[in-house]
C-alpha cells in the first residue's frame, strides 16, 4: 500500500465518515454508561467503588452494543436483499472486513470492562459495601462466570480466526466459530446475577428475565441486542431449508485441465450473473460449506461449478467422483496426445470427459447448494461499452457473466451495451484451461467480431526458449499458441493509461461505435474483479480518461 | 480436519495469555491479593479479607511487597519477545525450540496463578502449553528461515 495509513483512515470521505461514526458512537455510549452510573441516586452505594464502577458500566454498554453489531454484517441473505437500494450507502461487499473491525473493539472493551471489575470487586471485598468475598462474585455469581467464560471463548475464537490458522484449517476456524452460540447464551445472561442493585440481595422472581428489574438496575441492553441474534438464528434456520430443497448433481464433467464441472439441477434455486453459491456434500462433510462462483448463466437449465483439486475437501470431492488425482493426470496426457494428432483445423485441448453415473461404480453422491450470494452484475447493460478486468482467480464470475451476455445477445436483448472489452490479466493462462474453453465457445459463436474483445495478459516471466517459440511459431498461424484463441495473448502488465486513452479516442471520433453521433454521451463501464492493487490503477486511469463526451464508471466487484 | 499447524496456534494463544499476564502482572502492583487467601481466611466487616497465618508467606511476597507480579510481568515480556518475536530472537535455536516454551508457559501459570488478577493468564497459558505439547506429539518443526527463497515475482 503506498498511502499512508493516516491518509487511509482520515483523508479518504468515506472512510473518515465511518471512523467518525463507528468510534465515535462507541465513545457515546462509553460517556452514557459512564454518566447514568455516576448520577443514579438508587445506585449511591455501589457508586462508593467511584472511577472503577463508573468505568465498568460505560465498557459494558459499549460491549452491548458491539456485540449487537457484531452480527449485522452475518445477515447474508439480508445484505443480498438490500444492498441493491442500499449499496450508495454502506460497501456491502465489505461485510466481512466490518465484522472483524466490530470484533477488534470489542476486544478493547472486554479488556477495559474486566480491567474494571476486577478493581470494583477487590474493592468490594475490601469495603464490604456487599458482605462478600471478591472470588465469590468472579466465580459463583452469573455476571462473573458468564463473563470470564465469554472471555476464554473470546480467546479461542480470535485465536483460530486469525488469517493464518483460518488458511491452514478452515474447519478449526469454522468450527470454533460457532461456540459464539455460547457466547451469545452468556452474553444475554450476563446481567441475571443482579450486581447493579440498589437492594442489599439480588431480587430474583420466578418470571422472565428472573429478575426484578425495580431493583435490578442494569442497562436492560439484552432487549435490543437480541434481534440481531434472533434475525441470525432465523437466517441460518432458512438457510437450512432452502438448502434441504430438491437439489440434484445431474452431471459431473472432467475437463482435461483437472477441473471438476459439476452441473446440478435446483428448480428452487434462483440467481443472477456474478454471483456465488455455498455447496456441500453431505457424504464427505456434513457440516463443511464450500464457497464456490456460479459458472452458469441464469439461462442454463443447470447451475454449475467449476471445482480445481487443489485443497483436502476438493481432493476427497474428486475421489468419491471418480476423477482423483491420478485419473486426470491420465486424461490430460491423452489430451495432450489428442492435440497432436488433431488435423482438424481447431487446436483444442482436449475435450471434457463426462461422468457417466451409469459406469461409475457407485451413484453420484448427494449435494447441497446454499444461495446465491454476492452482486448481480445485470447492470452492465446500462453500459454502452463495458470493460470486464479478471485477475487471477477473480476471472470466475466473467464466466457467468460473458455467458449471460451471449444468451441475452442471441435474443438480441442486450440493453443499451453495444460493445464489450475483456481483459484477463494471470500468471499461468494454462492453470485455467476449462476458462479457456468455454471463452473459445463464447469467441466461435459471435457473428458480429467487433462486438467481443478478448484481450488476454500473461504476467509471468517467460524464459528465452518460450521466447523464441512463440516468435517463431506464433507468426501466421491462426490461433495463439498459448491459448488456442483467436486473441493474441500479450505479455506484461496491460498498461491501463493507454488502453482508456485508446477507448477514449476511439470513441471521440465515432470509430469504436459504428453509427453512434460522437455528440452523445458514452458510458464506460468498468468492472473489475482482482486484487486491490490493480483496483487502484484502473480507477486512477478511468478518472485521468472521463472527458465530456466519454464517461468511464468503475466498479470494484466482490462477486 | 485440514492441515493445522498446532504451534502457530499456540503462539497466538500464547501471545494473548503473556499479554494477559503482562496487563495483569501491572494491576497487581496496585490492588495486591493472594488469590487463594480465602482459604482458612476469616471474611471481616469492616475490614474485609483477613488471610489466615498459614499463607504468611505467600502474602509477603504479593502483598507486602509484589514480588510474584514482578516476576510474571517479567516472565510474561520474556515470552512476548520469544513469540513475536523479537529480531534479536529471529532464526536462532532458542527461537525453534518448543520445550522451552512450554517450561515458560509454565512457570507463567504457576505465578499468575497465585496472584487476584492473573488466573485467566494462568488458565490461557495452560492452554497454550497443551497445545505445543500437541505439536510436539505430531513432531511438527519451525519452517527454516524464508530468506533463501525468492520473492515471487521477483527477478
Amino acid at each position: 500500500m503506498g498511502e499512508s495509513w493516516f491518509h487511509r483512515e482520515f483523508l479518504t470521505p468515506r472512510r473518515l465518515i465511518f471512523n467518525v461514526l463507528f468510534y465515535g458512537l462507541q465513545f457515546f455510549w462509553f460517556g452514557l454508561g459512564w454518566y447514568l452510573q455516576e448520577t443514579d441516586e438508587k445506585l449511591a452505594a455501589l457508586n462508593a467503588l467511584t472511577w472503577s464502577v463508573w468505568t465498568s458500566r460505560g465498557a459494558g454498554l459499549v460491549l452491548a452494543f458491539l456485540a449487537g453489531l457484531l452480527l449485522l454484517p452475518m445477515l447474508r441473505n439480508v445484505i443480498r436483499v438490500i444492498r441493491p437500494k442500499l449499496a450508495w450507502l454502506f460497501p456491502a461487499d465489505e461485510n466481512i472486513w466490518f465484522h472483524r473491525q466490530v470484533a477488534y473493539s470489542m476486544a478493547f472493551w472486554v479488556m477495559v470492562h474486566t480491567t474494571a471489575h476486577y478493581v470494583n470487586f477487590i474493592n468490594v471485598e475490601r469495603t464490604q459495601v456487599r458482605t462478600e468475598y471478591a472470588l465469590q462474585i468472579h466465580y459463583t455469581q452469573a455476571g462473573g462466570i458468564t463473563g470470564h467464560f465469554m472471555v476464554l471463548i473470546m480467546v479461542l475464537i480470535y485465536t483460530t480466526a486469525h488469517r493464518k490458522i483460518r488458511n491452514q484449517c478452515f474447519e478449526a476456524f469454522w468450527y470454533t466459530h460457532h461456540l459464539a452460540f455460547f457466547f451469545y447464551v452468556g452474553l444475554y445472561s450476563h446481567a441475571d446475577g443482579c450486581f447493579v442493585r440498589d437492594s442489599t440481595n439480588p431480587d430474583y422472581i420466578p418470571s422472565f428475565p428472573f429478575y426484578s428489574t425495580e431493583h435490578c438496575l442494569g442497562y436492560e441492553s439484552w432487549r435490543f441486542t437480541m434481534w440481531p441474534a434472533v434475525l441470525y438464528f432465523g437466517e441460518r434456520m432458512y438457510r437450512e431449508y432452502r438448502a434441504r430443497r430438491s437439489t440434484k448433481l445431474s452431471k459431473v464433467l472432467v475437463h482435461p485441465s483437472g477441473a471438476m464441472e459439476l452441473r446440478i439441477v435446483k428448480p428452487s434455486f434462483k440467481y443472477t450473473a456474478g454471483q456465488w453459491l455455498f455447496i456441500q456434500v453431505p457424504e464427505l462433510s456434513r457440516f463443511q460449506w464450500h464457497p464456490f462462483t456460479i459458472t452458469s448463466a441464469p439461462e442454463d437449465p443447470y447451475v454449475s461449478v467449476h471445482i480445481r483439486q487443489v485443497g483436502d475437501w476438493t481432493h476427497s470431492l474428486g475421489e468419491r467422483l471418480g476423477c482423483g488425482p491420478s485419473v486426470v493426470a491420465a486424461m490430460t496426457k491423452t489430451a495432450m496426445k489428442g492435440v497432436e494428432k488433431n488435423e482438424d483445423i481447431y487446436g483444442t485441448r482436449g475435450e471434457f470427459v463426462e461422468l457417466d453415473s451409469g459406469t461409475l461404480s457407485r451413484p453420484l453422491p448427494d449435494v447441497r447448494i446454499d444461495g446465491p450470494y454476492g452482486a448481480p452484475a445485470e447492470d452492465v447493460f446500462d453500459n454502452e461499452v463495458a470493460v470486464l478486468v479478471g485477475a487471477g482467480i477473480g476471472v470466475t464470475p466473467f464466466a457467468s457473466i460473458l455467458k449471460h451476455i451471449w444468451y441475452r445477445q442471441k435474443k438480441g436483448n442486450i440493453g443499451s451495451l453495444r460493445r464489450v472489452e475483456f481483459f484477463w490479466v494471470c500468471r499461468d493462462a494454462p492453470s485455467f484451461g476449462w476458462f479457456q474453453t468455454l471463452l473459445q465457445e463464447i469467441e466461435d459463436a459471435q457473428f458480429d467480431p467487433n462486438f467481443l474483445r478478448i484481450n488476454i495478459y500473461l504476467t509471468q516471466k517467460i524464459g528465452e526458449d518460450m521466447l523464441w517459440n512463440i516468435a517463431v511459431n506464433d507468426a501466421g498461424a491462426d490461433f495463439d499458441p498459448l491459448t488456442l484463441l483467436r486473441t493474441r495473448t500479450m505479455f506484461g502488465r496491460p498498461d491501463w493509461k493507454s488502453i482508456y486513452r485508446r477507448i477514449r479516442e476511439a470513441i471521440e471520433i465515432g470509430q469504436y461505435l459504428p453509427g453512434s453521433n460522437a455528440q452523445l454521451k458514452t458510458t464506460v463501464g468498468t468492472y473489475f474483479c482482482g486484487p486491490g492493487v490493480m483496483a487502484h490503477a484502473i480507477k486512477e486511469a478511468t478518472l485521468q480518461h472521463t472527458s465530456k463526451n466519454v464517461i468511464f464508471k468503475f466498479a470494484k466487484e466482490h462477486f | 480436519m485440514g492441515n493445522l499447524v498446532w504451534h502457530d496456534l499456540s503462539r497466538l494463544i500464547a501471545i494473548t495469555a503473556s499479554l494477559y499476564t503482562v496487563w495483569s502482572g501491572y494491576w497487581g502492583l496496585f490492588y495486591r491479593k493472594f488469590f487463594w487467601d480465602f482459604v482458612g481466611g476469616i471474611l471481616r466487616n469492616p475490614g474485609g479479607l483477613q488471610p489466615s497465618p498459614k499463607v504468611i508467606g505467600f502474602i509477603n511476597v504479593i502483598v507486602k511487597a509484589p514480588v510474584i507480579q514482578i516476576l510474571a510481568m517479567i516472565v510474561g515480556l520474556g515470552l512476548l519477545a520469544l513469540e513475536w518475536p523479537l529480531p534479536l530472537f529471529k532464526g536462532t535455536a532458542i527461537h525453534r525450540s518448543m520445550p522451552l516454551r512450554i517450561i515458560i508457559l509454565l512457570v507463567q501459570a504457576s505465578l499468575t496463578v497465585l496472584y487476584y488478577q492473573g488466573t485467566n493468564a494462568a488458565l490461557y497459558s495452560l492452554i497454550a502449553a497443551g497445545a505445543y505439547t500437541r505439536a510436539i506429539m505430531l513432531n511438527e518443526t519451525y519452517e527454516e528461515a524464508k530468506s533463501n527463497r525468492g520473492q515471487t515475482g521477483a527477478a
